[in-house]
């Protein structure tokens, strides 16, 4: 019996530091070269910020909007650096179908892209009231896929830090006046906090959730409408995971690790219990 | 450029709790290095100093309590010794066993203090850390004495793991208590989420005695754990809050049909942009 070494690769991934998912990532592609692409795609790490030239606003790369060093924006459309060429239709230059590789989405999938990205600054501004959105579309045989984009940071220099990254990555295949959506979501949630009696505290992670769902479309905004709602749901129910996890599930742990009160006049208080509710019983 | 084996050595410092040892954890760095059959052969001193640094512990053949493997107790040779259980014993640090037990018997300047804060030790840490073992050990030439705590809780059915370790060097010539409080905690359902916290700890035991030490002990980490609590409060209220809101200012959700009016109508977030 031989793992597969892809596997072996993630699952150390899902148990070493996810703070550091970075150099754990560049350590894993040093020792199992072949598995560079796979693993690039595969695992998401913290999105980087970049500021559009054409429009002045800032945009968030991942690997769906990069060709080689030059990313798209999704405001101007454009890559920075430049490309020599590009494809039209989601068929890069290289004959690549899908985003990124010189690839940027046909004229209807692009006028969606731009009603998306319009929709998700809005969201942006009334969930994270601050950061920054990016939404990439790119064309499929039976549909279109997409990625959202959403990051916030808290401001430098408090008692704590914190730093937010939402990658949803979903695909419609369009069948007539329904549509079947694919989401794959993951938040890369990092908190930090020190001081004299606390010392130095560290909550870094990721959680990943998928959904599956049809919906009716009308015309191509029913689209941007039908991810809105999935994206945003999704992210509710994230959101409470996370917090669930972060700070119910931390602190139960670090309780189930040491008492803070006596174990054993606990257990005297559970054993008296019991027999009250014995007694009362009979 | 790192080698394959600090790669590979990095990993194993960075397990999470009582996961370095189970599969899948090694079978996974076996896979990704079958063309370097030699790698994880070569890993012994990566995993002693994980298990040193760790605090592991182990069930000595016919003991019945868990002793603590740190660099504080080693006797050199990978052999290392257990006041409590007067024990010397062999540690093979990758199948993480116990052997060729000798009698050990403490002696020298510190041996009083030693076997009095152990003494003190057995009860508190009974009172407050289901499972747990601790130990004392005189160091540097009997100069000083290091006192371990190490509480262990694993249930990987459930998708987590956690560890509490504290350590604590006395100096018995100025009556100060230096060392540190550490949790690790590792959730992992559907994602990786990481508790890693360093309390440092800096008090002093006028005293002197085991009893008086363990009390200082005691109450440094009562307070402490108090403060951890209040902090996931303070981070859940405060900065995860601050990163995103459950819902709008509207408490509703967004009406994703008319999302494109929200810019127009000024209607977002109360009217008030920060932008």
């Amino acid at each position: 019996m031989s793992a597969d070494p892809f596997d072996c690769a993630l699952d150390l991934l899902r148990r070493l530091n996810p703070k550091h998912t970075a150099s754990h990532l560049n350590g894993l592609i040093e020792l199992a070269p072949d598995l560079t692409e796979d693993l690039l795609s595969a695992v998401d790490q913290p999105l980087k910020v970049r500021r559009c030239k054409q429009t002045g606003r800032d945009y968030l790369v991942c690997d769906y909007n990069r060709d080689g060093d030059s990313y798209r924006s999704p405001w101007s459309n454009q890559f920075d650096p430049p490309l020599d060429e590009s494809g039209l239709g989601g068929i890069g230059a290289g004959g690549n179908e899908g985003a990124g590789e010189g690839a940027v989405p046909g004229e209807r999938v692009r006028k969606m892209e731009v009603g998306a990205n319009e929709a998700f600054d809005v969201y942006r501004e009334l969930y994270y009231e601050g950061g920054v959105s990016s939404v990439y579309f790119w064309n499929l045989d039976d549909g279109f896929a997409g990625v959202v984009l959403l990051k916030k940071a808290s401001p430098q220099g408090g008692s704590s830090e914190g730093v937010w990254d939402s990658i949803h990555v979903f695909e419609a295949s369009e069948r007539g006046r329904t549509s079947s959506y694919r989401l794959t979501s993951t938040v890369i949630l990092s908190l930090a906090t020190k001081g004299s009696a606390l010392g130095e505290l560290d909550l870094s992670g990721n959680m990943t959730r998928q959904l599956e769902q049809d919906l009716p479309v009308e015309n191509d905004e029913s689209h941007i409408a039908n991810i809105g709602r999935l994206v945003e749901d999704m992210e509710l129910k994230m959101r409470n995971l996370l917090q669930e996890v972060y700070f119910g599930k931390a602190k139960d742990v670090v309780g189930n690790l040491r008492s803070i009160g006596s174990l054993s006049e606990g257990q005297r208080d559970r054993d008296a219990q019991k027999e009250l509710i014995g007694s009362m019983a009979r | 450029m790192a080698s394959h084996k600090d790669i590979v050595s990095s990993f194993i410092e960075g397990a999470p709790p009582g996961e370095v040892s189970i599969s899948p954890f090694l079978p996974n760095i076996k896979a990704l290095t079958l063309h370097e059959p030699g790698l994880v052969k070569g890993l012994g001193p990566a995993f002693e100093k994980y298990n040193e640094e760790q605090f592991t512990t182990v069930k000595l053949p016919g003991g019945s309590q868990q002793v603590v493997v740190t660099s504080h107790s080693s006797l050199g040779g990978g052999r290392y010794f257990d006041v409590e259980s007067s024990s010397s014993f062999e540690f093979d640090h990758v199948t993480r066993k116990a052997s060729a037990v000798q009698s050990y018997v403490l002696e020298g300047p510190q041996s009083d203090l030693v076997k009095s804060t152990i003494k003190a030790l057995g009860p508190y840490v009974k009172e407050h850390f289901p499972n747990a073992a601790y130990g004392a050990y005189p160091i540097e030439n009997d100069s000083r004495v290091a006192v371990i705590i190490v509480a262990n809780k694993y249930s990987p059915n459930n998708f987590w793991n956690g560890r509490w370790r504290s350590l604590y060097i006395f100096d018995p010539s100025s009556g100060t208590l230096e060392g540190s409080i550490k949790v690790d905690v590792h959730y992992y359902e559907d994602g990786n989420v990481r508790l890693l916290t360093n309390k440092p700890v800096s008090l002093s035991v006028p005293s002197g005695t085991g009893a008086g030490l363990v009390r200082e002990v005691a109450s440094t980490e009562k307070k402490y754990q108090e403060e951890l609590n209040r902090s996931f409060t303070n981070l859940s209220e405060g900065a995860f809050k601050a990163l995103r809101r459950q819902l709008p200012v509207t408490r509703q959700k967004i009406e994703w049909e008319k999302v494109a009016s929200y810019r127009v109508g000024q209607d977002i977030g109360g009217g008030s942009s920060r932008r």
